[in-house]
């Protein structure tokens, strides 16, 4: 009984398996980005150009890591980096191939690979968030490393186990090096910065005044002032390129080993179009990183900010040395 | 009673060297993720002796040992006296206790930890002074997590333990303290160790927690340099798996020369409280409190808050509960087919090594053992490294459901072998013998004398796997088949996008998903137990607790 109920199953996996690999259009994507974030614009993608999409989600760093492993024979034709270490990875690796011109023409050259290996798709601008009650804005740093000084004292929120946080650090490192990097966090700690688990939490922290700054993405206290209109929180962007208002892309790849990279290429392009972009204007309030797309209305154009940008390739897989410089500058997650 | 018997005298109820080449075969199986470790360190040319004696690796080395150890330890003492109030006092509400006390182990220990931070830390539901972090921090998170290692197994293993020895003892004059430590303890010793082991090999591979501790194990330094530097993480993780697969042989090794004394049958005495009760019962809802109900009432805090995200996901209460179903029966179905499978693949290994021990049997048994130390990361990337290059058909499996749960074997099967292989170390050879005389055949003594006897120790093991698997993340998210989601993966969904409303509902979902699952195993069986007495059977003869003792 048992024995050929599992040959019927292996034979129904057997017919599933060869059905899978039969069907004609359709991709496979390796998404750091989650389901949530963007879910949606797969189904769209699929209605509207008939190929398929097959998803597999997971944290950016660990599916690099599973690309590598697979080698030749990975099933991943587009690989979608929500951390700019991963997609350093496997550039590093050898393992994407250019895009088409006509994808990478999308986007202006601050947001995609030299080699043409990778384009951003969207962007968090990285802000520090102010209580205007509290803080007159004629008076605000014109760079992130002043806050670590005197006046500073205990008025500035960071939550140092947040992903956007570290990768900001990391940024901070490629551009400054360890030392300073260093520096500044320990500058920080001593100047006594208060930690909280989360960006919500910060912006909600300045919102009520327990403290006047804090270091966010640029949408949260969009999401905030959504939610409760009277909160006094603002955002504000260092100016002069500083590192402290950093854009930190979300990117895409196609794979070399890819059989469909057509269709890989299409499915980019397609997430570069106006509906895709208009669904991180309207929808997540990241940046469209599409050349004409415009943000949402309640955001500043990117182009009138002077963010700084940086090589993601340069990094490799650095985030975990971030995590140690933060932990040696002693500042704590709550 | 019979004393004194010589392992080799007890004969196997089914072919010797059938279970020997099948024990064999579930080892190698075994070995494929230090396979893949060996493999890669090697054609990554990394030097392993200077990755073994640089300072860089000792320092994380000697605190995971320090960790795993000292929760190890820690867990072993919590988890027995839980086991033995539960099970053998007349604690007030034991029943609930039972089967409350198994269900923090499903709590995944990133969500714990959080959870327990967003409770106790700066601005949290109480301000605990000193913070909770570092050393101290890891190990009462990790114990609070761990301890139904030890307590599941020492559970079934009291509960199946004949009372003669302890009325004789009690009739000597022993008081019940002195009872409990010279006749109960010492036959749940096997339990006890296994369940132990069972911590130390999670404490060394636990990352979760010492992570958001912020303590620095070996672990830790295999995911710092998981991209950055791909051969020294290998290296790091060959070494964790040599250490591991020491341990295993130490504790394999001794076992052999530690023979339990063992009884069987039911009817256990339970020993009343009196003037202790109040301080067990304080001591039972601390460890309730802190591990389970802490967690429960965090994510009731989450889901009533609701959040302020965008327009996707859940926003709290009111939403529809719908997106959870498919997670849920996807959850379940996992769990339960890689329970069933963990404790059918390993069962040989633990047969062997009780009554045909040999080098094969225990090999076997070290290898089974030794994969539960490393990280559940390190044990998919291997398997999914092996399974992409596999031959022909086998190759087609890859991002299977088969795979996904033959990646909860191997890295669980260790939870399924310790508790088996104590169950079956707690048959008396003597009902064997008896069937023998009367002329009943090899296969009728397994199934009708030995499977009921073991029965216990199985459903135990399969109890541990099952929610393990249900909390398991990184194997699951590397090895599913694409679309499949569970409920740790949507947990792990939402809190990278911290949609605290979504992981305190979700984890709700895992918690009672677990507390219904875990009943038929923890529960349900006290109750069957009571029916299969008044039918009569194998063990029927000592129903009244005429208890037989031997040693193995």
């Amino acid at each position: 009984m048992r024995t050929r109920a599992s040959v019927t199953v292996v034979a129904a996996l057997a017919l599933l398996v060869s059905a899978c690999g039969s069907s004609d259009q359709s991709i496979t994507i390796y998404s750091g980005r989650t389901e949530n974030l963007i879910g949606p614009l797969l189904e769209d993608f699929t209605e509207e150009t008939g190929i398929g999409v097959a998803v597999k989600y997971g944290s950016s760093a660990e599916l690099a890591l599973l690309i590598s492993e697979e080698g030749d024979r990975s099933p991943a034709d587009v690989f979608i980096s929500q951390s700019p270490g991963a997609v350093g990875f496997l550039v590093e690796a050898g393992l994407l191939r250019p895009l088409e011109s006509g994808v990478l023409d999308l986007v202006s050259q601050k947001f995609r690979n030299a080699r043409g290996l990778w384009v951003g798709l969207s962007g968090r601008v990285r802000v520090l968030v102010y209580n205007r009650e509290m803080v007159d804005p004629a008076s605000l740093p014109g760079s992130i490393f002043d806050l670590t000084e005197p006046q500073y004292e205990g008025q500035v929120g960071v939550a140092p186990a947040n992903g956007s946080f570290q990768d900001f650090v990391t940024a901070m490192r490629e551009v400054h090096g360890d030392e300073v990097t260093l520096d500044w966090l320990e500058g920080l700690e001593a100047n006594g910065a208060q930690t909280y688990v989360n960006n919500t939490a910060i912006v909600q922290a300045v919102g009520r005044g327990q403290v006047r700054y804090g270091l966010v993405n640029h949408y949260y206290n969009f999401r905030a002032r959504a939610e409760d209109p009277s909160l006094p929180s603002e955002n504000y962007f260092f100016p002069n390129g500083d590192i402290g208002s950093l854009v930190i892309a979300t990117a895409a790849g196609v794979l070399d080993s890819s059989d469909d990279s057509d269709l890989a290429n299409e499915f980019v392009e397609y997430m570069l179009g106006e509906s895709a972009q208009m669904f991180y204007s309207q929808e997540t309030l990241e940046y469209p990183l599409a050349s004409g797309v415009q943000p949402s209305s309640a955001l500043p154009a990117l182009d009138t900010l002077n963010a700084a940008t940086y090589d993601f390739d340069r990094l490799g897989g650095g985030l975990e040395r971030t995590k140690e410089l933060i932990d040696a500058s002693g500042l704590e997650a709550p | 009673m019979r004393v004194g018997s010589r392992p080799h005298k007890l004969r196997p109820t089914v072919g010797s060297r059938q279970l020997t080449v099948a024990a064999g075969v579930v080892g190698l199986l075994f070995l494929f993720p230090i396979g893949y470790l060996l493999v890669r360190t090697v054609t990554l040319g990394s030097d392993l002796g200077n990755t073994l004696f640089s300072s860089t690796t000792a320092r994380p080395l000697v605190n995971s040992l320090l960790i795993a150890s000292s929760t190890a330890a820690l867990s072993a003492v919590v988890g027995t006296t839980l086991a033995l109030l539960v099970a053998r006092t007349d604690l007030p509400g034991r029943s609930i206790w039972r089967w409350a006390l198994a269900l923090p182990l499903v709590i995944p220990s990133f969500v714990g930890a959080t959870a327990v931070l967003a409770a106790f830390g700066p601005g949290g539901l109480i301000e605990l002074v000193p913070r909770i972090q570092g050393f101290w921090g890891a190990l009462a998170i990790l114990t609070l997590l761990t301890y139904p290692y030890v307590y599941l197994p020492v559970l079934a293993r009291l509960s199946t333990t004949a009372s003669s020895l302890e009325e004789a003892a009690r009739l000597l004059g022993d008081s019940s303290w002195q009872a409990v430590r010279k006749v109960v303890l010492p036959q749940a010793r096997g339990s006890i160790v296994a369940g132990t082991l069972l911590v130390f090999l999670y404490g060394l591979s636990d990352f979760g927690a010492v992570s958001l501790m912020r303590f620095d194990t070996i672990t830790r330094a295999i995911f710092s340099a998981q991209l950055s530097d791909r051969a020294t993480s290998l290296t790091l993780g060959l070494v964790l798996a040599l250490v591991a697969l020491l341990v295993a042989a130490v504790d394999r090794s001794s076992a052999g020369r530690r023979p339990p004394v063992t009884t069987v049958g039911s009817g256990q005495l339970h020993y009343a409280l009196g003037w202790a009760t109040g301080p067990a019962l304080g001591f039972t809802a601390l460890v309730v409190g802190l591990g389970l109900a802490t967690p429960l009432l965090v994510f009731i805090v989450w889901v009533v808050r609701g959040s302020s995200t965008i327009g996707v996901g859940y926003s709290g209460l009111g939403d529809s509960l719908g997106f959870l179903v498919e997670p849920t029966l996807s959850s379940a179905g996992a769990a339960a087919l890689a329970a069933a499978a963990a404790v059918i693949i390993t069962l040989p290994v633990a047969y062997a090594s009780v009554r045909r021990r040999s080098w094969v049997s225990e090999s076997a048994g070290t290898a089974v053992t030794s994969v539960f130390a490393l990280p559940g990361l390190v044990v998919a990337i291997a398997l999914a490294f092996w399974a992409i290059r596999a031959p022909g058909l086998m190759g087609a499996f890859y991002q299977t459901l088969p795979l996904l749960v033959l990646g909860y074997v191997l890295h669980f099967g260790a939870q399924a072998l310790g508790p088996s292989q104590a169950g079956i170390a707690g048959i008396p050879k003597r009902f064997d013998e008896a069937a023998r005389t009367l002329g009943v055949g090899a296969r009728r003594r397994f199934l009708t004398i030995e499977l009921p006897l073991m029965a216990p120790g199985i459903l135990a093991g399969a109890g541990l796997v099952l929610l393990s698997t249900l909390k398991e993340l990184p194997a699951t998210l590397i090895l599913a088949p694409i679309g499949f989601e569970t409920l740790a993966t949507r947990i792990w969904n939402a809190a990278e996008d911290g949609f605290f409303a979504e992981v305190g509902i979700t984890a709700l979902v895992l918690v009672v998903l677990s507390a219904v699952l875990t009943w038929p195993l923890l529960i349900r069986r006290g109750i069957s137990r009571v029916g299969r007495d008044h039918r009569g059977g194998p063990e029927c003869g000592h129903r009244r607790g005429v208890g037989d003792a031997e040693s193995r």
